[in-house]
């Protein structure tokens, strides 16, 4: 899933055709105060991809540059939500006079609406106060959303008979279109603003959009990844999956002691839950897909694994095999290994990985001291046991490599 | 007997060229899989292993009589596959591609249930029935090893521990009736509670064994099926992920359905849940055997004085 910044957003809304205020994207406060003159009332809103950012301040109004200027230093830099403020989007002021909220997302079954005729700042009051006032309903992907169905929607909502009604649903109506035909994973419009000149604008507008869509959606390739880890261990993963094929490797560095190397999917889910209830702690989970003989992106993950100084031992742990070759897996290891310099009698490793290619891998293992390569048949509860007691003999130990680790 | 698939089950594969399907086909067919056909556009009227090769799917049904489907075609191309195979009035599909993106997923989904079609995945290594058939390459070169006739029912987030929980079956003395990956994604065609009411249904299936994660309301439907009596025979039940409950919500590990989104998304949530409606709740596989026994025990014990009455 990727988010997208709003000044991407509003662009990609104005080029389907849908009415959004005028604005620029401002990265110092000099360019802020330069927008102020095609931009004469202005609201700057800090470029985060996170919403309500009305209530945690992130949005301001300016009259003039010199508040343009003003409000721009002091929102670059914040972080919110965990993202930092690197630009803001300084937008034409809209005179409201009336906010409604529109969503779409996917439910369980598919594509989902969420609308209200209360929308604006105060909308999660709304969602736990008025639940009443809010409609949600499931969209047939078949069908789509057309207008009479957007009619119908907006009824239920409380504007039967308003004349505004057939506007309000062919905008509706064009959002689903815009949400289907940009492969997004979710769109809020909040507000969606009747203006004072009685005309209807997207005014808030939040977007996340299918990372396996990026192939017919050219237009997102060069979108930032905001979610870059500041970790250099995690990031590393994150290049591997830029540069190599194959599915989505993953890497997240937690603060325990115990390496894991797992499939991903429910398994490593399994294992982990195993660890913690036996009570060790793990140092990462990660995400290795099945590997057609391309090896690089787990090793990769591998490398992180072997490179977290936190990291006293590693359970290779996997279901039993029915597709990938656990040869491959166990050469890909004693690369990392021999390229780390790794002296595995002083980091031990526990192998759970039978099925296809098994001979070969325990070949492999047999030429390193500290790899337990378990007998087959044993469970994956057993070799989580014997892994967490492991690394509870081996806290204390000397350095497992000569060279010095690197520190985040 | 099982359910969606048995040794007279007539399977034609679309995308059969393809790397992976070439593999799984060659030993699905060595396992007694029925394959009659292969659909791949461009080498139509050639053939592999044996098996005759069309160009479209309906070119393949005006000669073959067909049951189900294997769809192995790219993320990219599952949607058109998918709809050719509706279209030629195919009623039992398996999607394999993971990564396809979600609105083609909820298209496919929605179109299969308006044709009256059952869906399996998509994102799933198969279903099998072991000694009679499989569809999608679950058990790998040698299913045996794995899966054991017998009259358990299992259904799976995870095609993994599809393996796993077979394993620790068939080292207790249990086999299995029809084992089922439904595939992590976060929409699915069918849905775990569906696969239960089959199951259900299933006069060679006594209990039912399910593995789920954290995201989604597959577990919690199943848990009201089960609590409102479709589903009565013994469900047992690993929900595994609790160890994601320490750390931010919309963190996704592994599986990208295997995000929690709100509190009742979390593994032990949907533990009580299943709980609470009489599911049999395991915290490791090591435990499952003992828990099969002791609640395929009680439910004869209930069947016994039932007849009595």
């Amino acid at each position: 899933m990727y988010r997208l910044l709003e000044d991407q957003v509003k662009a990609c809304l104005a080029a389907h055709g849908i009415p959004v205020p005028e604005g620029v994207r401002a990265d110092s406060p000099e360019a802020a105060a330069a927008a102020m003159q095609k931009i004469p009332r202005a609201v700057i809103k800090a470029l985060v991809p996170t919403g309500r950012r009305g209530k945690a301040g992130a949005v301001c109004f300016a009259e003039n540059a010199a508040q343009a200027s003003a409000a721009t230093a002091n929102l670059l830099g914040r972080s919110l939500d965990g993202f930092v403020t690197r630009a803001v989007y300084v937008e034409t002021r809209v005179d409201i006079q009336e906010e409604f909220f529109v969503s779409f997302s996917f439910g369980r079954h598919g594509p989902r609406i969420l609308l209200s005729r209360h929308g604006g700042v105060e909308i999660e009051q709304v969602f736990e106060q008025q639940p009443d006032q809010l409609l949600s309903e499931d969209i047939d992907p078949q069908c789509g959303l057309p207008p009479w169905r957007a009619t119908g929607l907006w009824c239920r909502a409380g504007l039967a008979g308003d004349p505004r009604l057939p506007r309000l649903a062919a905008l509706t109506s064009a959002l689903y279109e815009f949400f289907n035909r940009t492969d997004a994973l979710t769109l809020e419009i909040n507000p969606l603003v009747l203006t004072q000149q009685d005309t209807l604008c997207v005014v808030g507008a939040m977007m996340a959009i299918d990372a396996y869509a990026l192939y017919r959606q050219p237009q997102w390739q060069a979108a930032d990844d905001q979610r870059e880890s500041s970790n250099p261990r995690e990031r590393s993963v994150q290049q591997a999956n830029r540069l190599y094929p194959g599915g989505e490797a993953q890497y997240k560095e937690l603060d325990g002691d115990i390496g894991l190397l797992v499939g991903g999917g429910g398994a490593g889910l399994y294992i982990h839950d195993l660890i913690v209830e036996a009570g060790g702690r793990p140092a990462n989970h990660c995400v290795t897909p099945p590997t057609g003989g391309d090896v690089r992106k787990l090793k990769a993950v591998l490398t992180a694994i072997l490179s977290n100084p936190n990291a006293l031992c590693l359970l290779v742990g996997f279901n039993f095999a029915q597709m990938a070759r656990a040869d491959l897996r166990l050469q890909a290891l004693a690369e990392v290994l021999r390229e780390r310099d790794i002296d595995t009698r002083r980091f031990p490793i526990v192998v759970r990985l039978f099925g296809a290619g098994e001979a070969l891998a325990r070949q492999v293992a047999a030429e390193f001291p500290g790899i337990h390569y378990l007998p087959r048949g044993t469970s994956l509860r057993d070799a989580v046991l014997q892994t967490v007691m492991l690394s509870e003999s081996t806290s204390g130990l000397l350095p497992r490599s000569p060279a010095p680790q690197e520190r985040p | 007997m099982s359910i969606l698939i048995d040794a007279s089950t007539r399977i034609l594969v679309s995308g059969i060229t393809g790397a992976t399907a070439r593999v799984d086909a060659e030993r699905s067919l060595r396992y007694g899989s029925h394959i009659v056909c292969g659909v791949s556009p461009g080498k139509g009227g050639t053939s592999l292993h044996g098996v005759p090769v069309y160009d479209t799917v309906q070119r393949a049904l005006a000669v073959h009589e067909v049951d189900a489907a294997s769809i192995y075609v790219p993320p990219a191309a599952t949607r058109d596959a998918v709809l050719e195979a509706l279209e030629a009035g195919i009623k039992l599909l398996l999607v394999t591609a993971e990564y396809v993106p979600a609105h083609d997923v909820a298209y496919i989904v929605h179109a299969c249930r308006a044709s009256g079609a059952r869906l399996i995945g998509c994102n799933t290594n198969g279903v099998i029935s072991p000694g009679q058939s499989r569809l999608g390459g679950i058990g790998g070169e040698n299913p045996d090893e794995i899966y054991a006739p017998g009259t358990i029912g299992i259904c799976s987030r995870s095609g993994g521990m599809s393996a796993e929980i077979s394993l620790a079956l068939k080292q207790g003395g249990f086999g299995v009736s029809t084992c089922v990956s439904m595939g992590g994604d976060q929409i699915t065609g069918l849905s775990m509670a569906d696969y239960g009411e089959l199951f259900e249904a299933d006069p060679a299936t006594e209990a039912i064994v399910v593995f789920g994660e954290p995201g989604t309301c597959n577990e919690q439907e199943l848990a009201q099926a089960v609590a409102s009596g479709r589903i009565r025979k013994p469900v047992l039940a690993l929900v595994m992920g609790l160890f994601q409950e320490a750390y931010p919500a919309g963190v996704s590990f592994g599986h990208a359905a295997a995000m929690i989104d709100s509190a009742q998304d979390t593994a032990s949530a949907k533990r009580r849940e299943l709980a609470a409606a009489g599911v049999g709740v395991c915290a490791s596989l090591d435990e499952l055997p003992a828990a099969l026994s002791h609640a395929l025990e009680l439910a004869r014990t209930a069947q016994s004085k039932r007849s009595q009455v």
